[in-house]
C-alpha cells in the first residue's frame, strides 16, 4: 500500500522503516534537511523535504493516492492541518499525532470530525494504556484501546461453588451492560452462549464497564486481589494517564515528580493518588519514598537511560515489578537481563495501531484472544449500507460464534444488547471464532 | 439558537446545595433525570463525562459563572438546565472567583454544530450584566424561566 508519513523525528522514521520492512511504498515528507538526508541514508523511501502543512508539498508527495497519511511531526497543530489537508486532497485514511489530550476531547469541540480525520492518536496515552494493560491484569487482554477507557474486558477463574454455576446464562443476572465473553474450561476455549452453563474451575471473560464488572466479580464470589502499592516515576503525559487508567479502589498510587509546577497540575487532577516532589536520579530519594515496599514500579520519565536506572535501584530495594518506559529499540537486548519485566515502547505501540490501518475492507483490527487460541478480537468499521445494519444485533447477520463485545459510537463506548442497532460510522468489536471470520467480514461488507 | 430549545424549565433549580465541583455538577445532573431530559440509567454516565471535561480546563468563565457541558451518546435532543447557588461553589475558575449561576448543556454527539450555537447563544446572553444579575439573584425556577423567555425575545440586549 502507499503509505506517506509527515515528519521524520523518531516517531516518524521508525514508522517509516517499519512500513519498508513491510513491503509498502512509503514517502516521507519533513522541513529538516538534515532528518530527510538521513532518512534517505537508511531507508528505501522517497523522502522529501518541505512543510507538511503546505499544499504543494502534499501534492509532491502524493497524498491524493495514498491508501494511509500518518501526520506525526512534533507540533500538534501542522500534524491536524495536514492530516485533515490529506484527506481532503485524497488520502484514504488519514492518522494525526496529538500530544495535548485536549483535542481528543469532543465536549466542547470536536477535532477529529471537524477537520475529517480518521483518529487522532495520543502516544502518551497509549503507551499508558499498555503499561496499565501489564499492571492490571497479566496476561488478560483488554479492550479499552477503542475508547476512553470505558470498556474493559477481564478474565478469571471460578474458583467457588456459587448459585450462579449450572444456570443457563440467559438466567443469570447479570447488571446491564456487562456480558461474559468467553468461557475456558480445560483445553477448549470458545464464546458464551445463552444457553451455556457455568461449572467450577471455568475460566471467563467479562465485558463491560469497570464498576459494573465488579458488581460481577463480587457476584461470583471472586475475590478481588489485595490492593497493590504502585509508584510512578515522572509525572508527565504518559504518567499522568497512567495514574488516571489505575487510580481507584484497586490501587494506591504515588506519583513522583521533579517539577513543582507539574506537581500542582497532578495534585489537583488526580484526587486519589499521593503525589510527591522529588528527584527520582538520587537513591536517597527512592530510599525515602520506599520504593522496596512497591508491588509495582513503573519508569516512565521521557529519558530512556533515567528510567532504566531508576528500575534497577528500585529493584535492589526490593520492588516486586519494574516497568519501564524506554524509547530507544537499541535497549530492547538489556531490558530483561536488568530485571526489568516489561518494557513500552511508544514506538511499538504506535507502530501497531498504524499497522492496524493498513487492512483492506472494514476491517480495522484483527488480534488473537489468547495466544494459541481459536478466537479472534476484531475492531471492524461500520459502513453505510453493510447487511449487518439492517436489524438489530439480535437478528443481524451475524453467525453464533461470535459476539458484539463493544460498540464505539462518537467516541462513546458501550457494551450492546440484543436490541441495540449498529449504524454507519460505528466501530464495533467482536470476538469471534476464527472459523466465521468471513461470514463476519461478508455482514460488514456493503452490498 | 434560542435557551427555551434545550434549557428543560422542571430541571431549573434556585437552591443548588453542593459545595464543590463534582457535587454540583452531580446536583444538577439529578435535577435532569428528575425533570425526565436524560436516562436515569445513563445518569452516572454523564456526570463522570462532564467532569472528564472540567479536567482538561474549568469552564467557569468568570464572573461567576460557569457553563460546564458533555456530548453524550444517550441523549438525542440538545437538554440544558440553569442552577443558581445562593451560596456559590469554588468551580477553579478563571477569576478564582466563586460560581452562582451554572448553565449545564448535554448534546447528541452527532450535532456539532447545534451545540457550539448553543454554547454561543450562552455566552453572548450572559454578556449583558443585567440578565446575569437578575438569573443569580432568582429566588425560584419560575423566576429563571420567565428571565430566559425574555432574553429569548432580545429582552436583554446590550
Amino acid at each position: 500500500m502507499r503509505v506517506v508519513v509527515l515528519g521524520a523525528g523518531t516517531v516518524g522514521a521508525s514508522i517509516a522503516e517499519l512500513l519498508c520492512t513491510h513491503r509498502h511504498e512509503v514517502t516521507v515528507v519533513d522541513h529538516d534537511p538534515e532528518c530527510i538526508k538521513r532518512v534517505r541514508e537508511e531507508l528505501d523511501v522517497r523522502a522529501l523535504v518541505g512543510s507538511a502543512s503546505q499544499s504543494s508539498v502534499l501534492f509532491q508527495a502524493e497524498v491524493s493516492g495514498a491508501d494511509l497519511c500518518l501526520a506525526v511531526t512534533g507540533v500538534d497543530e501542522v500534524n491536524i492541518v495536514a492530516a485533515s489537508m490529506a484527506k481532503a486532497m485524497g488520502a484514504r485514511r488519514t492518522l494525526a499525532r496529538v500530544y495535548s489530550p485536549v483535542f481528543c476531547d469532543l465536549s466542547t469541540f470536536d477535532y477529529q470530525r471537524h477537520f475529517k480525520i480518521d483518529r487522532l492518536l495520543s502516544l502518551e496515552h497509549l503507551s499508558a494504556v499498555e503499561l496499565a494493560r501489564s499492571i492490571r491484569y497479566p496476561g488478560a487482554m483488554l479492550v479499552e484501546d477503542f475508547a476512553r477507557g470505558e470498556v474493559e474486558m477481564q478474565a478469571f477463574a471460578l474458583s467457588e461453588e456459587i448459585a450462579a454455576l449450572g444456570t443457563p446464562l440467559r438466567e443469570l443476572k447479570l447488571p446491564k451492560g456487562v456480558r461474559i465473553g468467553s468461557i475456558h474450561r480445560g483445553e477448549k476455549i470458545w464464546i458464551a452462549g445463552a444457553d451455556d452453563q457455568l461449572q467450577l474451575g471455568d475460566h471467563i471473560t467479562l465485558i463491560g464497564a469497570r464498576d459494573q464488572i465488579d458488581e460481577v466479580k463480587e457476584m461470583f464470589s471472586i475475590q478481588p486481589p489485595p490492593k497493590q502499592r504502585v509508584i510512578i516515576a515522572g509525572g508527565g503525559e504518559t504518567g499522568y494517564h497512567l495514574a488516571q487508567l489505575l487510580e481507584g479502589r484497586r490501587f494506591s498510587v504515588s506519583i513522583l515528580e521533579w517539577d513543582k509546577a507539574r506537581c500542582e497540575f497532578l495534585a489537583a487532577h488526580l484526587p486519589h493518588a499521593t503525589v510527591l516532589q522529588t528527584d527520582i536520579r538520587r537513591r536517597q530519594t527512592l530510599e525515602e519514598e520506599q520504593i522496596g515496599r512497591a508491588e509495582v514500579f513503573v519508569a516512565c520519565t521521557g529519558d530512556d537511560e533515567n528510567n532504566i536506572m531508576a528500575c534497577v535501584e528500585a529493584r535492589e530495594l526490593g520492588a516486586k515489578t519494574c516497568l519501564a518506559l524506554i524509547n530507544r529499540p537499541d535497549y530492547a537486548n538489556v531490558i530483561g537481563k536488568l530485571g526489568i519485566a516489561y518494557a513500552v515502547s511508544p514506538r511499538e505501540v504506535i507502530a501497531r495501531h498504524v499497522l492496524a490501518f493498513l487492512n483492506t475492507g472494514p476491517v480495522v483490527t484483527r488480534l488473537p484472544l489468547t495466544p494459541d487460541g481459536p478466537i479472534d478480537v476484531l475492531e471492524i468499521e461500520v459502513l453505510p449500507e453493510a447487511p449487518v445494519t439492517q436489524h438489530v444485533l439480535s437478528q443481524a447477520a451475524l453467525p453464533p460464534q461470535c459476539l458484539a463485545a463493544a460498540v464505539v459510537r462518537e467516541n462513546f463506548a458501550w457494551v450492546p444488547g440484543a436490541d441495540d442497532r449498529l449504524q454507519p460510522g460505528d466501530t464495533v468489536v467482536l470476538l469471534a471464532d476464527r472459523e466465521v471470520f468471513k461470514d463476519i467480514v461478508q455482514a460488514f461488507t456493503p452490498l | 439558537m434560542k435557551f427555551a430549545d434545550f434549557v428543560i424549565p422542571e430541571a431549573v433549580r434556585t437552591d443548588l446545595k453542593a459545595e464543590d465541583k463534582p457535587g454540583v455538577i452531580r446536583e444538577m445532573v439529578k435535577a435532569l433525570e428528575e425533570a425526565g431530559g436524560i436516562d436515569p440509567a445513563e445518569t452516572e454516565s454523564i456526570i463522570k463525562a462532564i467532569l472528564k471535561r472540567e479536567e482538561l480546563g474549568s469552564t467557569g468563565i468568570g464572573r461567576g459563572v460557569a457553563v460546564p457541558h458533555t456530548k453524550h451518546p444517550s441523549v438525542n435532543r440538545l437538554v440544558g438546565m440553569v442552577g443558581v447557588s445562593q451560596e456559590g461553589v469554588d468551580f477553579n475558575s478563571l477569576d478564582g472567583e466563586k460560581v452562582y449561576l451554572f448553565f449545564l448543556l448535554i448534546s447528541p454527539p452527532d450535532r456539532p454544530g447545534d451545540h457550539l450555537r448553543a454554547l454561543e447563544n450562552i455566552s453572548l446572553k450572559l454578556r449583558n450584566e443585567t440578565f446575569c444579575r437578575f438569573l443569580k439573584q432568582s429566588k425560584a425556577p419560575k423566576d429563571v424561566v420567565q428571565l430566559l423567555e425574555e432574553a429569548d425575545n432580545n429582552q436583554f440586549n446590550a
